[in-house]
């Protein structure tokens, strides 16, 4: 068993070791060396998202379907070879650690745990993890990540949900939820996903 | 509930032996509703709302989406699927079953046939949401069968009969339950114009659904491209796991459905799935003219030394308490087969006797006839069934109720046709061709060949009420309060199975269309078996109708005998039609509620001339 974890333990130190391939210079300037996101600006962490979450991303980001100046330039500007290196790449790294500390008050942190694992009926919001995984560590071919994500960048997607401005999913399942929290509740659940250490596996 | 609440209960089976003392009477309401399942609690929401003081009494627990539904709990196929969590508790209230009345019924310890809910939200808390409308022909059955297949046709010990109301009636309450619902679906006749890519085969509906038809499924479009080859009629099935968010007329919000294959026998974690939860419950208990009471047994509905009127009911709560609720009106709405029960077990309606054939009570019990064609592909052919919801079917209505000549074929009725995958299931689904070995090596290989390359239909087939089909009392077995159990017997009637048989071969017509390598028709056989799972599609009981010497209610679901007395449910139909029932349901439910705050509520007395 020593020899099992010994070895796993090795293996994705190595992974996290490879050198990344030049196409991802570019996503490097803003969202860190390895892909863990700059809390300076809000850019999001990409390291250990899955490559389709990724890759649809970026396909939107390029149709305009996901409307960002910058990241639109950038997706139009990738051929499929480039942007499957790129997701390859970035689905490959191991989650880094947190990089934001929780710094919620105690009933933030409860509110913020509440609405993750088990939601809200006063305001009919079910759990964030029905769709996002056991402590927000992402489904692949549905719904990314929120664990170690950063708390800014998540904050700005709730908003730009609610308000329109993002609705690149299905269904309009997220205009949905986000238009029932308030500013309390989305202050509450970022901070909760953005202090979870999601290098380490589930605790439940 | 525990063990020690359990035991206390228990003392009160035989007060007399207890030196119990008698119930404590409580303060008189205006209405008490039996069951707060879909039901009774649009029912208690229109009461209510309309100013009278409503107390619901529901013998399980309260439950809504948050907490109790939530992930991953919920998604527990052992629980749910295999052990049924969600339904009525079989160790304390279960059901006798015999098909014969030559045979003694035993009771059914384990629920597979059918599976009836408990719990605030009912059975539709677990219901797949296939929304159907009965067609024109299915409310006036005996009198049209008559005159378009002659008086011989029938099978001489059918009892089929007309329902008292018809399509026409019920067509606004249908609208509004889809409305309520937010339904998902295509209409294919809107007042009488053919739309294309609905149902041509419906009857007319005033407007399309609330929202459109969920994406269709792989499968699906094997079986559209299949069945337009052949001639038929392809159409989306109408889907209460909504497509797209919707706010319904009672200002609540739903979401889209994100096809999760956990629909029936789960509840939905998503707020996708119109069940009272989603669609009313909130609207009612926010309403402080109504009063739930969760853990309430109702023993029995009390009547007056004249046996016509009734003065209320009584339960026992879950300290164990037996509680007078004294009401001027009492509407039964509990599943069909508890209904039933319950009427006999407050001597309201003559009980039916097979032999005579007199009497009303238990009378027209039928049910649903199930087939299946499965279609085995090769693996270049991925199917994905664990991508569904429990009514993102494709399917075809000519050979459903009356849409295709039975002349000469020597049944009345049909099927709908479907592929339906409701789910991918890892415990519960696993379809294999004929020969595959039961367990071991061979039959794992078998479903890890076949798990993502199967289509599966499900052929939903109608039920003939006849004269030896009936629920009573059981005159042995009791519950955990000491009264007995509802006894039912049951087989299918010859018809039905002849209609199986012939639907069943067009399904594997439009199977072999679709190009599968092996198609295996499975009509429906004899006899009905209580352990294997076919449908929560119990009907008949406390049949409806016009003529108080073949029903126990009239077309308003107003007892005959006691017009204080309402009994609503899937237990109101004198037979049971090629669709789900819920539908129906709906709509004669807002159908009653307008009778009631427009007319009996006003003038409390017969809504018809006994």
């Amino acid at each position: 068993m020593k020899y099992v974890l010994a070895t796993l333990i090795l293996s994705g130190a190595s992974v996290a070791r490879a050198a990344p391939p030049p196409e991802v210079a570019t996503c490097q300037a803003c969202h860190g060396v390895h892909g863990e996101g700059v809390v300076d600006g809000g850019k999001p962490r990409l390291a250990g998202q899955s490559a389709h979450y990724l890759d649809k991303q970026l396909r939107d980001f390029a149709s305009g379907a996901r409307d960002n100046a910058i990241m639109g330039a950038i997706a139009k500007g990738l051929n499929d070879q480039t942007r499957s290196k790129v997701v390859a790449f970035y689905a490959s790294l191991p989650v880094p650690v947190p990089l934001e500390h929780a710094s919620a008050t105690a009933a933030q942190a409860e509110r913020g745990h509440q609405l993750a694992i088990e939601g809200a009926e006063g305001k009919r919001v079910q759990a964030c993890n029905n769709c996002h995984g056991p402590d927000g560590s992402g489904v692949a071919l549905s719904a990314p990540a929120l664990a170690g994500q950063l708390a800014t960048y998540l904050a700005a997607q709730l908003k730009l949900w609610q308000q329109g401005g993002r609705k690149n999913d299905a269904g309009n399942l997220m205009s949905s939820v986000a238009s029932k929290l308030d500013d309390a509740d989305i202050a509450a659940v970022t901070s909760y996903y953005a202090g979870l250490n999601a290098s380490t596996p589930a605790s439940h | 509930m525990d063990r020690g609440t359990y035991t206390s209960i228990r003392k009160f089976r035989h007060p007399s032996v207890e030196g119990v003392t008698v119930a404590q009477r409580l303060k008189e309401v205006d209405v008490v509703v039996i069951g707060v399942g879909m039901v009774g609690s649009i029912l208690a929401k229109e009461l209510a709302a309309a100013g009278y003081k409503v107390v619901g009494l529901e013998r399980g627990t309260t439950r809504f989406t948050v907490p109790e539904f939530q992930s991953p709990g919920i998604h527990d196929e052992l629980r749910f699927d295999v052990r049924k969590a969600l339904m009525q508790d079989n160790t304390r209230e279960p059901v006798t079953f015999r098909n014969h009345s030559s045979e003694t019924g035993l009771p059914i310890r384990r629920w597979e046939s059918f599976l009836p809910g408990t719990g605030l939200g009912g059975s539709m808390v677990h219901w797949n949401g296939q929304t159907f409308r009965f067609q024109a022909n299915d409310f006036e059955l005996a009198t049209r069968t008559r005159e378009r297949y002659g008086k011989g046709f029938l099978d001489p010990d059918l009892t089929l009969q007309d329902w008292g109301v018809t399509y026409d009636e019920l067509e606004p309450h249908y609208d509004r339950f889809e409305y309520l619902l937010g339904t998902s679906g295509k209409a294919g006749n809107l007042k009488g114009q053919i739309q294309p890519g609905g149902d041509p085969h419906e009857s007319p509906r005033s407007r399309d659904y609330p929202t459109p038809p969920q994406k269709e499924h792989y499968s699906g479009a094997l079986f559209r491209k299949a069945a337009s080859s052949l001639g038929h009629h392809p159409f989306p099935q109408p889907s209460s796991n909504l497509s797209q968010p919707y706010t319904n007329p009672e200002g609540l919000k739903m979401n889209t459905c994100v096809f999760c294959g956990f629909c029936e026998r789960y509840a939905c974690e998503h707020y996708a799935k119109s069940t009272p939860q989603t669609f009313i419950l909130p609207v009612l208990l926010a309403n402080s003219n109504f009063e739930l009471r969760t853990g309430c047994q109702v023993q029995r509905i009390n009547l007056d030394s004249s046996k016509k009127r009734a003065t209320g009911v009584t339960y026992i709560d879950n300290a164990g308490r037996e509680l007078e609720q004294p009401a001027s009106l009492v509407i039964t709405c509990l599943f069909a087969i508890n209904n039933i029960r319950m009427l006999l077990l407050s001597g309201i309606g003559k009980p039916y006797d097979p032999v005579t054939g007199k009497g009303v009570v238990g009378r027209n019990y039928a049910y649903q006839t199930m087939s299946t064609v499965a279609s085995f592909f090769d693996e270049d052919v991925i199917i994905n069934p664990f991508m569904a919801s429990g009514a993102s079917g494709t399917m075809i209505n000519d050979f459903a109720g009356d849409n295709f000549d039975h002349s000469g074929l020597g049944f009345v009725g049909g099927a709908f046709i479907g592929a339906v995958n409701t789910n991918g299931r890892p415990i519960q689904y696993h379809p294999t061709p004929p020969g595959t070995p039961t367990w071991g090596k061979g039959w794992k290989d078998a479903v890890v060949k076949h798990y993502n390359h199967t289509v599966m239909f499900s052929l939903h087939g109608s039920s003939v009420s006849q004269r030896q089909n009936y629920a009573d009392l059981d005159p042995t077995y009791k519950d955990a309060w000491g009264q007995p159990l509802l006894r039912i017997t049951f087989d299918f009637p010859k018809n039905d199975l002849r209609m199986a048989e012939y639907v069943t071969a067009r399904g594997v017509e439009i199977g072999k269309a679709m190009g599968a390598k092996q198609v295996v028709g499975s009509p429906r056989k004899g006899p009905y078996t209580t352990q294997q799972y076919q449908t929560t599609h119990n009907t008949g009981g406390t049949v409806m109708g016009n003529d108080p010497s073949t029903s126990v209610v009239n077309r308003y679901l107003q007892s005959w005998d006691v017009p204080n007395v309402f009994v609503i449910g899937a237990s109101a139909y004198p037979q049971n039609a090629s669709w789900n029932p819920t539908g129906t349901l709906g709509a004669l439910t807002y159908w009653v509620a307008d009778a009631l705050k427009s007319r009996y509520l006003k003038n409390p007395g017969h809504l018809v001339s006994p």
